[in-house]
């Protein structure tokens, strides 16, 4: 038998490598693509409006207790002095 | 000036104990006899001092170092059938050497903050397994057993990875799929290199364990090089790790060379906004496309999809949690005090540890080349605008080459955050070089 040609068998490890790296993202790209129209057809986003008020009433909620927190603590602290 | 007052109190020692041994030698007897228990139990004879002082000077460190035929044996994690006889060389002057380049590695790691989480434990664990006529790195050493838990098994890369899964964010790569394709063009860096370091020599198995270095991802590295040369991993984790932790300085140039000024003050769009459904079905998708196509790979990428999953799914903080910090810190530990044991004189001083380094260097400056050559075309065809930068994070040193990337970008342009953009081709980067090892695996199997 002739003697091998690692060269020649290193370019064709490349080709196959690089042929499947490019084959496994360029799907992924593809699915990525497919599920995000899926998704945005079948489960259309809702979720941010839903939220959108609760989540104010929460953040105006927790001013206030922060605010009645603090005036507890400075009457505390005058008292103590 | 150290030297001398080590040795100075070493002679000291020496003295007192001589002295010491001569007022009560019935003392001594019992000591020995201690000392000598656990190996086997002899009946003790007699010994006058000079025996006891010559024999106590055989098993010091600086005998061992000196004594240059003293046929110690290499230890091996395998077992002892696996030990050879060091040469002179190993058991004295290498090992010096070898206890320098941890000093250089400490330095790295402390004093230049180069990937410190790595390069402490490997460092300490090369200090270690430097250790005369201890045998550290035996089957039944400290370094050994680690090595034997999880290093020759693949377990802790995958650990790992399962961490790294756990912190990835696939929200960037979902908003701009097409830049998983530079991540992609990335992994030249491997390709390339296995074609270099099979013409410089190197066994066709060989070079393709080292070449995976161009990936730029310590786990696979090691994974890799425990499959295809055992022999080779600590010279390549070494490699591996301290490449990545160099990202900073090897990139930048490279980058800049094959950009204009044009080019790198392009303003990227911004992204789309990601419904959570699509995060949560991505590492499935993956998966599922592991599994059809390259079912080698699976072991990486079924860690890293489930590491992803834990975290996307939303109802187990505590196991992503636990993923993404304890877990992986233990096993870094681990793997650092593991793979540090490869750096033990007689395995790392070696002729192929120079041509890994360099075919090291070599990979991951093709594979930061063309992720940005990839990143150029792509900005010549496509109708957004794709900054040629991005292509360099398609290495898959996450997140380092996309913080690299940015940092290139906003100096160009002040005010031009290229990160999240980055990020897409940097953890296409590694579900590219796990595709890619696993070819290789599949090729040698």
């Amino acid at each position: 038998m002739a003697e091998v040609n690692y060269i020649v068998e290193a370019l064709k490890f490349m080709v196959l490598g690089m042929g499947v790296v490019f084959l496994f993202l360029f799907l992924l790209v593809q699915v990525i693509k497919i599920q995000a129209w899926l998704i945005a057809k079948y489960f259309p986003e809702t979720t941010p409006k839903a939220p959108a008020t609760p989540v104010a009433n929460t953040t105006e909620d927790e001013n206030r207790r922060v605010a009645v927190i603090i005036a507890a603590v400075s009457e505390f602290r005058k008292n103590k002095s | 000036m150290k030297l001398k007052q080590i040795f100075i109190s070493l002679l000291f020692a020496m003295f007192a104990l001589t002295t010491l041994l001569q007022a009560s030698s019935s003392d001594v007897a019992t000591e020995v006899v201690v000392q000598e228990e656990s190996t086997e139990k002899k009946a003790y004879e007699p010994k006058s001092i000079g025996e006891l002082a010559t024999s106590f000077m055989e098993t010091t460190g600086i005998n061992a170092i000196l004594d240059v035929n003293d046929g110690e044996m290499t230890s091996e994690p395998k077992g002892p059938e696996y030990e050879r006889e060091m040469t002179w060389f190993e058991s004295s002057l290498g090992r010096i050497i070898m206890i320098l380049i941890v000093f250089i590695l400490f330095y790295l790691a402390i004093a230049k903050n180069f990937e410190p989480l790595l390069l402490i434990p490997i460092a300490f664990g090369g200090l270690l397994a430097n250790i005369p006529l201890a045998g550290m790195g035996g089957e039944h050493g400290m370094l050994g057993i680690i090595y034997n838990m999880g290093i020759a098994n693949e377990f802790f890369p995958l650990l790992i990875f399962m961490g790294v899964g756990a912190m990835t964010d696939f929200g960037p790569l979902l908003a701009n799929p097409k830049t998983a394709i530079l991540g992609g063009a990335a992994q030249f860096g491997i390709f390339g290199s296995l074609v270099g370091a099979v013409i410089i020599g190197f066994d066709i198995q060989d070079a393709s364990a080292i070449s995976i270095i161009g990936g730029a991802d310590g786990p696979t590295s090691i994974f890799i090089a425990n499959r295809l040369a055992p022999d080779l991993l600590g010279a390549i984790a070494v490699a591996a790790y301290s490449y990545m932790a160099l990202v900073p300085v090897i990139q930048p140039p490279i980058m800049r060379a094959l950009t204009n000024k044009e080019e790198r003050r392009i303003v990227m769009r911004t992204t789309r906004k990601i419904h959570r459904l699509e995060k949560l079905i991505f590492p499935i998708v993956v998966l599922m496309l592991a599994l059809l196509i390259l079912p080698e790979s699976a072991p990486l990428i079924g860690a890293f999809a489930f590491g992803n999953f834990a975290k996307e799914s939303g109802v187990v903080d505590r196991l992503s949690d636990t993923m993404q910090n304890s877990l992986i810190n233990i096993v870094t530990i681990f793997l650092g005090l593991g793979v540090g044991s490869k750096l033990a004189a007689d395995k790392f001083l070696v002729l192929e540890t120079m041509g890994i380094m360099i075919i090291g260097l070599i990979a991951f400056s093709i594979g930061t080349a063309t992720g940005v050559l990839m990143a150029k075309l792509m900005n010549k065809f496509s109708d957004e605008p794709i900054n040629p930068l991005i292509g360099a994070a398609g290495v898959s040193a996450v997140p380092m080459s996309a913080r690299v990337v940015s940092k290139v970008g906003s100096e160009e342009k002040p005010g031009n955050v290229l990160l999240m953009h980055a990020m897409g081709p940097n953890v296409a980067g590694v579900i590219g070089s796990a595709v890619a090892a696993g070819v290789l695996l599949s090729i040698f199997k």
